[in-house]
């Protein structure tokens, strides 16, 4: 029974894929509360893949590669702001624009650097299984520098997210906090697509943080909440991607996404089978 | 200005979406006192609020707060606005919500002590939601979160409050209660604002009505401000007078404009 | 209440206008798909190899009848490339497309194929003999075939045997010149088996284990006496990724067999490949070439060339 638990783990880069997914796994779910709250998966997404045209210029000016992808993803985000300001296009469409254009920007850049196009590309989707150490350091530093911005901000963010208007009036900057929240998505976003890639990192910001969501009335437990099952899924997808041999990243996805499921139809009071005997109870 | 006045506007002019929602207003209004706020709609009630709170720029104009003791306060306005453009879903509870109303005393980085919890439970306590401490917020009644988004203005320790139209749609026995804890306000001290469209409520338990509409009509005790001049003056068309009778038409296409020029307000400057 | 009429009568030229667009830009398109770049000076043909190192090849074959042009620039995947309209357009003009066929170019060759234009295609690896994948290598996909020919010279005497039927059905006064460039070249192509095999006897029989980024090396491992162990890659091409299971695979079977390198080509991503040398204690060899040429001032500008600069670097991993 030890063996079949510790069997994949004897190897090295397992144990790195194991430490790495966990890390992204925690930092994307804590930070996915916010996303699910305020409505932030779509622009999660977005930013995943509009970094393509940052990774393509910092390639040809020779510079920092993931520098290159973390300005992209801010230039991105500010353009999102700036276009559904005073609700000239809602955000959803703003999103939608700028990902697709700076998508295509990314392609035809990278077009332009003919030889080298399919290194571009891996460089930006990672793959959980390729981490090397020097990757697990960086994503590590990083983990701990977004988990203690939220922390120290966690009432400020609590209340720019729940009612702005009241951050307004006591001098909290709802408009600041919201530029912090889209600083730590970009990073976080940039950093876990390099560690396992974009559909990874797009499901762990949204799929455990929804799951908490169902089980729980309190931002501090969501969020708690969402790290568990954040790890938890990221453990058992990589246990079954090994002994099913199918693709980790998939796998990990595939397991945090039947845990919502579950969650969906169980949950003690939203779940839909409760809420079914709550109608009942009342005809 | 007196050293009595808690709060003064000298001529403020606010712009609001290209036009002058208030011209040129002037009042003072002494320490303690209740000033019932009326108008028709449109008349730039909520403006008045948002532009005393900092939510909406000055054109023109000064608004001074002074309280009696100098420099002890960091916000000294709480503003309560009628219907919160707040997530009901979130996932708060009540003494969450009302614990907000410390931040800003609390500062960027610090944790709410039990001093402070302390008061957050004796405002929801006066608020007679001492109860529904732990529940959910969305899970509570129209007349419940109003109670909740009034402890935790309360919370906020201020020297002045602003409700809007708190008695809409609210009945007689909470209208009461809620003039009850306006009553015990004033006797600690702190100066309300109450912008309503009960007229009937306005004149007889309020000391000082402002009468609204772009400009400052008439301001003071209500026999003075509610005279038919005046009343015609602010209501137009909408105002009726027969025998010894004044009738006022708040519905129709008036009522309808006024409620989307609400709405407006409260998604432009809610936006964050 | 006049503004709505006014609109009307201001949309109503607009939607001719754009039709009148529309056609143009078909009738553009249209023209443009017609026109040939002038192959005046381009001698006899207008040739296009798809990769660089069919380009030298059938260069070889060419002589200094005409110059044959190259789709896929240096460094490119073959795999996995896609053409720019410019490059397409070119195709379109020529009068032969020489592609290395079994798959190698993908989606690509249908490409090539629609382009129109009067272009024949030419499948230099016509007629040669597949091979089934050794226990330890990956399988083939359902239809799959290995098309790494080219790295076996003894396989690339029948592209210049095809190449050179192709020149001269399009250009019969050529034909003996075309007979006597492919013969020469041939020659060469046989001395290059002759050094590759000295090379390869450096290393005792025992240790000739290949592990490779993808299945690349079987033909080559065929003719020069290699077992490969497994590749990092599971396939012939470039767009699989492994499961842990693979790579766990993989580690074992390198450590079973003793193999002292992992070899990547210099445009592959080797990060997976370095994760497996750090876990096996092997080294990565990073700069082999094998899908496509240098540029003329780099290590390898000719097929034969890449071939022995490829041979070199294999040989040093094992001392």
């Amino acid at each position: 029974m030890i063996h079949w638990l510790t069997e994949p783990f004897t190897l090295q880069f397992m144990q790195r894929a194991l430490a790495a997914s966990l890390i992204v796994g925690v930092v994307c779910s804590v930070l996915g509360c916010f996303v699910v709250l305020r409505a932030m998966a779509f622009l999660g997404d977005a930013l995943a893949h509009a970094v393509l045209p940052g990774v393509a210029i910092a390639y040809l000016l020779g510079a920092n590669i993931l520098a290159g992808a973390l300005v992209a993803a801010l230039v991105v985000a500010a353009g999102i702001g700036l276009f559904s300001r005073r609700g000239a296009v809602k955000e959803d469409t703003a999103i939608g624009i700028l990902f697709a254009a700076a998508l295509a920007l990314g392609v035809v850049l990278i077009s332009t650097v003919r030889s080298y196009a399919t290194d571009l590309t891996h460089i930006l989707f990672g793959n959980v299984l390729g981490v090397s150490p020097g990757d697990l350091w960086l994503t590590g530093a990083l983990a701990v520098g977004v988990l203690a911005t939220i922390l120290l901000l966690y009432k400020e963010l609590l209340l720019a997210s729940f009612d702005p208007v009241l951050a307004h009036t006591l001098g909290r900057r709802p408009e600041l906090l919201r530029f912090v929240m889209l600083v730590l998505l970009a990073l976080t976003v940039v950093v876990s697509l390099q560690t396992v890639g974009v559909g990874l990192v797009a499901a762990m910001l949204v799929t455990p943080a929804a799951t908490a969501y169902l089980l729980t009335r309190r931002l501090s437990s969501m969020m708690a909440l969402a790290a568990v099952i954040g790890a938890a899924s990221s453990v058992t997808g990589l246990y079954v991607s090994y002994y099913l041999n199918v693709a980790s990243g998939a796998a990990v996805v595939l397991t945090a996404t039947a845990a919502f499921l579950v969650a969906f139809v169980a949950a003690p009071g939203r779940g839909v089978l409760a809420r079914r005997a709550a109608m009942r109870r009342a005809a | 200005m007196s050293t009595d006045d808690c709060l003064s506007l000298e001529n403020v002019t606010v712009a609001y979406r290209g036009r002058t929602a208030l011209d040129a207003v002037t009042m003072a209004v002494p320490h303690g006192g209740q000033v019932a706020i009326v108008g028709p709609n449109g008349a730039g009630k909520s403006t008045l609020f948002k532009a005393l709170v900092g939510l909406l720029p000055l054109r023109a104009g000064r608004i001074e707060l002074r309280d009696r003791a100098p420099g002890t306060q960091a916000q000294p306005i709480a503003y309560v606005p009628q219907r919160e453009e707040v997530d009901w879903t979130f996932p708060v509870t009540v003494s969450d919500v009302v614990m907000m109303g410390r931040y800003g005393r609390l500062g960027w980085l610090r944790r709410p002590r039990a001093a402070d919890r302390e008061l957050v439970a004796d405002c929801l306590d006066e608020l007679g939601m001492a109860d529904f401490a732990g529940r959910p917020v969305g899970d509570l009644s129209g007349g419940q979160q109003q109670r909740v988004f009034l402890a935790r203005a309360l919370a906020q320790e201020p020297h002045v409050l602003l409700l809007d139209e708190p008695f809409s749609g609210v009945d007689v026995g909470a209208k009461e209660a809620l003039l009850d804890i306006l009553e015990r306000l004033r006797r600690r001290g702190i100066t309300v604002l109450v912008s309503t469209h009960d007229l009937q409520t306005a004149s007889q338990r309020f000391e000082l009505v402002a009468l609204l509409n772009g400009r400052l009509i008439a301001y003071g005790p209500p026999p003075e401000v509610f005279t038919a001049e005046h009343i015609g003056t602010a209501f137009g068309g909408h105002a009726l007078f027969l025998e010894g009778m004044m009738v006022i038409d708040e519905c129709g296409t008036g009522e309808v404009a006024g409620g989307q020029h609400r709405r407006d307000h409260e998604r432009d400057v809610g936006d964050a | 209440m006049t503004a709505p009429p006014a609109r009307r009568r201001v949309t109503a030229p607009l939607l001719p206008m754009i039709l009148a667009l529309v056609a143009a830009a078909v009738l553009l398109a249209a023209a443009g798909c017609g026109a040939g770049s002038d192959s005046g000076d381009r001698g006899r043909l207008d040739v296009v190899a798809a990769e660089s190192f069919l380009a030298d090849i059938a260069q070889n074959v060419a002589g200094d009848r005409f110059t044959v042009r190259t789709l896929i620039p240096p460094g490119a995947d073959p795999h996995a490339f896609e053409p720019a309209p410019k490059d397409l357009g070119e195709v379109a003009a020529a009068d032969l497309v020489i592609v290395n066929g079994g798959g190698l170019e993908g989606p690509l060759l249908d490409t090539l194929t629609n382009v129109g234009g009067s272009a024949t295609i030419v499948d230099a690896s016509a007629g040669l003999k597949t091979r089934t994948p050794q226990p330890g290598e990956p399988p083939l996909g359902a239809g799959q075939i290995d098309p790494h020919f080219w790295l076996d010279p003894v396989a690339v005497q029948t592209y210049v045997a095809n190449i050179r039927d192709a020149f001269v059905k399009a250009d019969p006064s050529g034909a003996a010149a075309y007979a006597v460039n492919a013969a020469a070249y041939s020659a060469k192509l046989k001395q290059l088996d002759a050094w590759i095999k000295a090379q390869v006897a450096q290393i005792p029989a025992q240790d000739r284990t290949l592990v490779m980024n993808h299945a690349s090396h079987g033909y080559f491992a065929d003719r020069y006496g290699f077992q490969i162990v497994g590749t990092v890659l599971p396939g012939v091409g470039t767009a699989d990724t492994p499961t842990a299971r693979q790579l766990g695979d993989l580690t074992q079977a390198i450590r079973r067999s003793g193999a002292k390198a992992i070899f990547v080509e210099i445009d592959e991503n080797p990060q997976l490949a370095e994760q497996i040398a750090a876990e096996t204690g092997v080294r990565v060899v990073t700069d082999l070439l094998d899908h496509s040429l240098t540029a003329a001032g780099g290590v390898a500008p000719t097929y034969i060339a890449m071939m022995k600069y490829d041979t070199q670097r294999i040989v040093e991993a094992f001392r």
